[in-house]
């Protein structure tokens, strides 16, 4: 019986790719196998296939894997062989008229099995390319994607050997309750971290389920221009635009977007990069004042401040001086509302001690010593974030309780102080818990972006008030809707409890000594070789529902990228303050005129200024010119002392020497 | 453990004892020992001819012919054995793209015993078990140790005959400028002996056909020199065929037969002309070399890669690997996990 067959042609693309391979030292098990293809194959380190059990026993299971490991060899016995038949010169190596058989060997980790039960080794069956279909089973997303309430938030293509499939997230479990937040890594300067979250954050907007209410996202913008240009339209090639429509969602820019920023030192000119002409009208100031910064007192002090006597008296201020009509025992009444009246309140007290001159050092059983570090510290905080804190005045503040769907709040603290980050971060945080426990934040969800988490959260360093808050975050924020969006360069260099409770994990392009670290070890060394020379807009995600890291494509974020952003809207230069002032008070009213404003503020004193432009801010009366006037009081003259007459002395001084 | 489903099964379940056994000859082939001499064809002497000039064929395509046999004895009728053997050939391809795709291939599985000799039930089952039979002559039946290798004649004749018919075959399927090499002599088939781009490589030296100086020369034969061309005596069917030998690799050293081939193509003047580009030829697929087989010093790489194939799709059962846990088919002792 003779067969004759003709050379094998190329498989179409139903044919199978390869077939599993079982030995004594490479068996098959419930997660993992081994299968060979043709060497010239379009699987790759990442691939999904699907096998199908055709033998005994097997009929009808269905395996689903993700390549992990690649082999190529040859049936070379040793490497000596090809130096004996090359005759020990290479270029005769590749001469020779036979091409050694050679072997591509596939690692595949276990997916999905279907049936689940009994979980059994993978069958010795044929290996197929994975479809739509097959990706949304082994990833075992069709458990989200379908149904009458489907929360699938789509995060990226996956693609392999010219197929592409969409593949989803679980917003039950990237939002909570389920589980929640998600962590980023990768190295700088690829734009792929942030461009991942502003794309993600897209995403959710476009398909965060009904069911689970309202959501909003607060980022904080800690470095450049990055978030500053989310609400404008960047530029998107024909490859993006298809990568959208594939993903389901509308590559255009945040339609709501709120920006905050403080002031700089000057207290009129905002502290960002978002100041061209155009834009820098849709930036609101963040101003705060002695009460907002108090409550959080703590942030500001450093690990040898952190005492009992500190905190009791901090306690003290805030319970029952700041806002409250009090006497300071030395004959002095005082109300006590912004630095400016605290400062006074503590000269007083100083004063008063010393006049006492009785070696009397303590005050309502607080020692002067305590009362001095405690002043310092708010007045230091007062000097190094001057434009996020007010000495005198009233504050502008993030719109707690009326946070608004699908709505971007942005709070560029780029410039400000590392203190002040702190400061800020740890209030605006704490806000957001404390009205989502209330329930009276406007929104039932909150995505916190963090850049630089291993900045505010590290793995090893002292145990401060932001790194405990994002620890509580972590750990209880999914119960709230508090969820957390953290990214850095090393996740190794982040706390393990902040990474570790992030439930999707997304890595970027990796440094190879990070892919060194124990953290990593659940890789195969293809896959960390896959991580290191990632390109830009591929990315690899874990996920509670995916059983392996899967790596996906994402097309650019819709909006115009920080650099660009910078180039088009190129940041104003500083006005002079009686401009600033004019300018900011013709955003509030469009009836101002600059020279009106000018003349008004001419000759008078800047705190002034500034108290009665943030009253008017606050207030936002109809006529924010009459309301400022109003707010700035009489121009009181100055009158020159009166001349006092000499009085001679009772004796005149005589000539005499003694 | 009988093979479930096949014939042995049904000749065990007649009656036959079942057993389990691989002579060693069933892995290789034998050669034939004995001198037949040659008549000089090149010149009035066998002369030793560099190579070192000659430029070597280089056919567009070159198809490779090789089989394979392997038999084991699956039970006893009284003491006369009863033998199971497969053999397959195969012709693999080489094209421009230098790698090895089949384009035919031939298998057959046979029984092989003497019917007369066993008992009535076990040959009625035989003879009803659809398996071709072919039975060893019966004045081998008597020993057992006769009975076996009369059985391996009949194996190799089985695989000649099944090379040879796909021989044949390839020979009618040869593109102009292609080339058939088969593994083995040509002369047992008129068509491949005729044939202009049939070549025969063989790497056995059992037949010796020459004698004294000449033989002397044809043995220690230098590194990168063939011998000229000689045309070996009939033997028996054999048909006019030329040939010579060619050394692939420094004989120094090692052995004599190290590295040693011998070549036939058709009787023709051609040939004769050829015989240095064909030399140099075998001597350019030294590389890659065929290990880990330890016949690589002769061993074409595409010969061994045919091999590889057709044992790669052998029935398993057929030999046992040296490193297998499992006991043999059909043993009564008892089994142990080492």
């Amino acid at each position: 019986m003779i067969e004759r067959r003709d050379p094998l042609p190329s498989p179409p693309l139903s044919s199978p790719i390869g077939r599993v391979v079982a030995t004594e030292q490479k068996p098959a098990t419930p997660h993992q196998f081994h299968f060979w293809t043709a060497n010239e194959t379009s699987i790759g380190i990442g691939a999904i296939v699907r096998v199908e059990g055709l033998g005994a026993g097997d009929s009808g299971r269905v395996v689903y894997g993700v390549v992990t490991d690649g082999f190529a060899y040859s049936d070379l016995a040793t490497p000596l062989h090809d130096v004996v038949g090359a005759q020990g010169d290479p270029a005769k190596a590749a001469a020779s008229p036979t091409v050694r058989q050679e072997i591509r060997l596939w690692t595949a980790a276990v997916l999905r099995q279907t049936p689940e039960e009994p979980l059994q080794p993978v069958p010795l069956g044929q290996v197929h390319v994975a479809t739509d279909v097959d990706v949304a089973q082994a990833l075992r997303m069709d458990a989200y994607l379908g149904g009458a309430q489907p929360t699938a938030i789509p995060v990226g293509l996956y693609t392999s050997g010219g197929l592409e499939a969409p593949v989803y997230v679980d917003a039950d479990f990237l939002l909570g309750p389920e589980a929640a937040h998600l962590n980023i890594s990768g190295v700088s300067g690829l734009a792929t971290k942030t461009s991942a979250v502003e794309f993600l954050l897209s995403s959710i907007f476009q398909h965060f389920p009904p069911h689970k209410g309202r959501v909003a996202a607060v980022c904080f913008n800690v470095k450049g221009p990055d978030l500053c240009f989310l609400d404008r339209p960047g530029t998107l090639d024909d490859e993006d635009r298809r990568r959208y429509q594939r993903l389901g969602v509308a590559p255009e820019p945040f339609q709501q977007v709120r920006y905050f920023a403080p002031f700089k030192a000057d207290g009129v000119n905002l502290n960002t990069l978002r100041t061209h002409p155009d834009l820098v009208g849709e930036v609101e100031p963040l101003v705060w004042g002695l009460r907002e910064v108090l409550d959080y007192a703590e942030v500001l002090l450093n690990r040898d401040d952190i005492d009992a006597k500190a905190d009791a008296f901090i306690d003290f201020l805030a319970d029952r001086v700041v806002d409250k009509e009090f006497e300071d025992g030395f004959g002095g009444a005082h109300r006590v509302v912004t630095f400016a009246d605290l400062e006074r309140l503590f000269r007083s007290i100083f004063d008063g001690l010393e006049l006492a001159s009785r070696g009397g050092d303590s005050w309502r059983t607080h020692h002067i010593a305590t009362m001095r570090k405690v002043r310092n510290r708010l007045a230091n905080i007062s000097t190094r974030c001057k434009g996020l804190v007010t000495d005198d005045g009233p504050s502008n503040d993030l719109p707690w309780g009326r946070f608004a769907d699908r709505t971007v709040y942005v709070v560029d603290v780029a410039n400000v102080d590392p203190l002040g980050q702190d400061l800020v971060f740890a209030r605006v945080v704490s806000q957001l818990r404390e009205r989502l426990e209330r329930r009276d934040l406007g929104v039932e969800a909150v995505v916190v972006f963090v850049d630089e988490l291993n900045k505010y959260a590290p793995a090893d360093g002292p145990e401060t008030y932001v790194k405990k808050m994002l620890l509580d975050i972590s750990e209880r924020g999914r119960y709230l809707g508090l969820v957390l969006f953290g990214a850095e360069q090393f996740r190794s260099q982040v706390h393990r409890r902040v990474v570790g409770n992030a439930g999707t994990a997304v890595f970027g392009r990796m440094d190879a000594d990070e892919l060194a670290t124990p953290g990593y070890q659940v890789l195969s060394p293809a896959t960390k070789i896959k991580l290191a020379t990632l390109p830009i807009g591929e990315l690899m995600v874990r996920h509670p529902h995916f059983t392996q890291p899967i790596f996906v494509r994402f097309p650019r974020p819709a909006v115009l990228r920080g650099r660009d952003g910078v180039e088009r809207y190129p940041p104003a230069a500083d006005l002079p303050f009686e401009d600033a002032v004019a300018r900011q008070l013709l955003k509030l009213d469009r009836r101002v005129r600059p020279n009106q404003v000018k003349d008004l503020i001419a000759d008078r004193r800047e705190e002034d200024v500034r108290r009665a432009l943030a009253h008017t801010r606050q207030t936002r009366p109809q006529d924010a010119l009459a309301h400022f006037k109003k707010q700035l009081g009489g121009r009181v003259a100055a009158v020159p002392a009166a001349a006092r007459e000499s009085v001679p002395p009772l004796n005149a001084i005589s000539d005499e020497p003694y | 453990m009988t093979l479930r489903g096949s014939w042995v099964e049904a000749v065990v379940a007649a009656g036959a004892v079942p057993a389990s056994h691989v002579p060693d000859a069933s892995l290789g082939r034998g050669d034939v020992e004995e001198f037949t001499g040659a008549d000089p064809v090149e010149a009035g002497e066998l002369r030793v001819e560099p190579l070192s000039d000659a430029r070597p064929l280089a056919p567009a395509a070159v198809c490779f012919l090789d089989g394979i046999e392997q038999w084991r004895v699956v039970g006893y009728g009284g003491i006369t054995p009863i033998v199971r053997a497969h053999v397959a050939a195969a012709v693999r391809q080489r094209g421009p793209d230098r790698r090895l795709r089949t384009v035919a291939e031939a298998t057959e599985d046979v029984a092989i015993t003497r019917l007369d000799r066993l008992p009535a039930g076990v040959r009625r089952a035989l003879e009803a078990a659809g398996v071709r039979v072919l039975e060893f002559p019966a004045e081998e039946a008597g020993q057992p140790a006769r009975a076996l290798a009369a059985a391996r004649v009949e194996v190799q004749k089985t695989r000649t005959a099944l090379e040879r018919r796909l021989g044949e075959a390839g020979l009618r399927a040869l593109a102009a400028d292609e080339w058939l090499v088969v593994d083995g002599v040509l002369s047992d088939s008129a068509a491949l002996s005729e044939h202009t781009r049939a070549l025969g490589v063989v790497k056995s030296h059992g037949a010796q056909y020459f004698e004294g100086a000449e033989l002397e020369r044809a043995l220690t034969l230098p590194d990168g020199h063939r011998t000229s061309v000689f045309r070996p005596r009939a033997r028996g069917a054999r048909r006019d065929i030329y040939s010579w030998y060619v050394r692939l690799w420094p004989w120094e050293g090692n052995d004599l037969l190290y590295g040693l081939l011998r070549l036939e193509a058709r009787a023709h003047p051609e040939t004769i002309a050829l015989a240095s580009p064909i030399a140099a030829w075998m001597r350019a697929e030294r590389a890659p070399v065929a290990t880990p087989d330890r016949r690589w010093d002769r061993l074409l790489y595409p010969i061994h890669d045919v091999e590889t194939y057709l044992r790669a799709r052998a029935p398993s059962d057929l030999t046992s690997h040296p490193a297998s846990r499992i006991p043999n088919p059909g043993s009564r002792f008892p089994r142990t996990a080492s």
